[in-house]
């Protein structure tokens, strides 16, 4: 009899923890309606990143990332033109090949490609799930992302002289040639950028001298 | 077959129609009969919402959220698919008993509203006997369920009715044990007598009149969940071990009648616990009486849900053993003790 009255009390003590948690938020994500926050790390879909200025492809046509690629799901077509330079003909990502390892991101030397958190790119069809370089271009317009080939541009950069400066930039504007679509440049974005390249150069100085 | 209220006033008015004798009764007993049966089917699709909504909630999900205001509609969309899905039937069924099982599950589901009061004077027919009716109405669920196992020809649906059966009978007694400390302080079987004999102060209700009120409460409650056939007392449809019990030959239509009659009779086993034991549709003047019913009608079929979503199901033998070993005879010292009291008076009436 006694463990029954125990058993009872035990039962009332089962409704309370569950009542206690039906007062509690439900932890669904209502999905397409509310979304994740992606971790900054996580490898997604490719994108081609482009130049934070003037909007043109980092992407040098050096093809290290299709060589760095296990699964082959990167093609690249680039010819050389009649100044002896690369012109990126053809990038082609075939994300049913892809898998996601990161090697080309680690490969590239030119900021040219990174993997990043966006990932509805589901499709009824699989052809669609080739990427041309406008595609590739187009979706990581907006991914921010630490510019590797900057760097050495900018220590050679002071030393020349205004005149000489614009030849020495010529490489980078070869890759507008490729683009035969024109390029939108939202102007706010590379006004801000221009802002904040400069702030970050001031402030890692100070803060390395501080540490 | 004492007509009150609603019944009375409804005839009247088909009487200034011009009808009267046989015909008259008829159209005012089918007009009452489909008044309920909407109420019932609307009442139904409702519960199966907020069951799932309140289960959802429990284990910190949303439940039903795609159609309209948090799902509300769901249940509607779910009834409407299961009408158009295919009706598949067993070769080796017994004809007879599977077409009829769903129907008398659900018949026997809704004729127990005869003699619920839903508010002062809102009761299709007062029967002298209600509760009684109404014990013995709602025992035709189990003899459907049992055809169900039947006809299906599986073991697993046969198994299912077969446990279902031994269930009922099982609890049946503690239940009505429980049900008889009530009816001896009404003095009267009649629902509509119970109801007005616990009028006036909230201390005139049952659980708190008869001697270990609560304790009969409690009883009822679990023979109650026994009878409705919900967790911790499901064995009857037991998922784990008998993939669905005795509906799983059943398809479309007859399920969602079988499905139905179950969530009716969730509701039932609630109003029946009001009635015997919360007043039923006595409260507050201010508010109307239907209103103070279905409040106390809704809260308690919250308890059942909250009861089902926590607890574990019984093995068979654990339930057979705390029916018979502990619950006929606590509800029967129950009785005595009500009994005694009642003859020394030892009770209130405020």
């Amino acid at each position: 009899m006694l463990e029954y009255i125990k058993g009872f009390f035990e039962l009332v003590k089962g409704l309370g923890i569950t009542g206690k948690h039906l007062t509690k938020h439900a932890v669904t994500l209502q999905y397409p309606e509310e979304k994740d926050v992606m971790p900054e790390r996580s490898r997604g879909v490719v994108v081609l990143l482009s130049d934070k200025e003037d909007g043109s492809l980092n992407c040098t046509s050096c093809l290290l990332c299709m060589k760095a690629c296990p699964t082959a799901a990167i093609i690249i077509d680039a010819p050389r033109g009649e100044d002896k330079k690369k012109v990126l003909k053809k990038f082609e990502l075939d994300f049913s090949l892809c898998c996601y390892c990161g090697l080309c991101e680690e490969a590239c030397n030119f900021s040219a490609l990174k993997l990043t958190g966006k990932y509805e790119y589901s499709t009824g069809n699989k052809d669609d799930l080739i990427w041309d370089v406008h595609k590739l271009q187009d979706v990581g317009r907006d991914v921010d992302y630490v510019d590797k080939r900057k760097k050495k541009v900018k220590k050679v950069a002071p030393k020349p002289t205004v005149s000489e400066a614009t030849d020495e930039i010529k490489p980078t504007q070869s890759a507008d040639k490729i683009e035969t679509k024109p390029v939108e440049i939202k102007t706010d974005k590379i006004k801000t950028d221009k802002i904040e390249t400069p702030q970050d150069k001031d402030e890692k100085p100070k803060t390395e001298g501080e540490a | 077959m004492i007509a009150v209220g609603i019944t009375v006033a409804l005839k009247e008015i088909l009487a200034s129609f011009g009808l009267s004798g046989g015909l008259l009764s008829v159209v005012t007993y089918a007009i009452l009969a489909s008044a309920t049966f909407g109420l019932l089917s609307v009442l139904a699709l409702f519960l199966v919402w907020w069951e799932r909504k309140i289960a959802g909630h429990m284990q910190q999900r949303f439940g039903p959220m795609r159609n309209g205001w948090h799902g509300w509609y769901q249940t509607l969309v779910d009834g409407l698919k299961l009408l158009q899905k295919e009706d598949v039937r067993v070769a080796t069924r017994d004809k007879v008993v599977f077409f009829w099982a769903p129907v008398m599950c659900f018949i026997a589901a809704f004729a127990a509203y005869i003699v619920i009061p839903f508010g002062d004077g809102l009761i299709v027919a007062d029967l002298n006997i209600g509760i009684l009716y109404i014990m013995a109405i709602t025992t035709f669920t189990v003899i459907s369920l049992l055809m169900a196992g039947w006809g299906s020809n599986n073991k697993y649906a046969l198994l299912g009715g077969m446990r279902s059966a031994a269930q009922v009978v099982s609890y049946e007694v503690p239940m009505v044990a429980s049900i008889l400390v009530v009816v001896l302080y009404a003095g009267s079987l009649s629902t509509v007598d119970i109801v007005n004999s616990q009028a006036g102060n909230f201390l005139n209700w049952n659980i708190f009149r008869v001697p270990y009120g609560p304790l009969a409460f409690l009883t009822y409650l679990v023979a109650a969940i026994a009878e409705a056939n919900r967790t911790p007392f499901d064995l009857a449809e037991a998922e784990q071990e008998l993939v669905a019990g005795f509906n799983i030959e059943y398809s479309g239509m007859k399920f969602a009648m079988f499905f139905l009659a179950e969530f009716i009779n969730l509701f039932t086993v609630s109003a029946i616990a009001v009635i015997l034991f919360f007043g039923g549709w006595h409260g507050f003047e201010f508010i109307p009486s239907f209103v103070w019913f279905f409040l106390k009608t809704f809260a308690v079929v919250f308890l059942l849900i909250m009861i089902r979503w926590t607890y574990p199901r019984m093995r068979v033998d654990q339930l057979m053993e705390f029916a018979w070993k502990f619950l006929v005879p606590l509800t029967f010292l129950n009785i005595i003790i009500a009994a005694i009291f009642k003859h020394f008076g030892w009770y209130w009436e405020l």
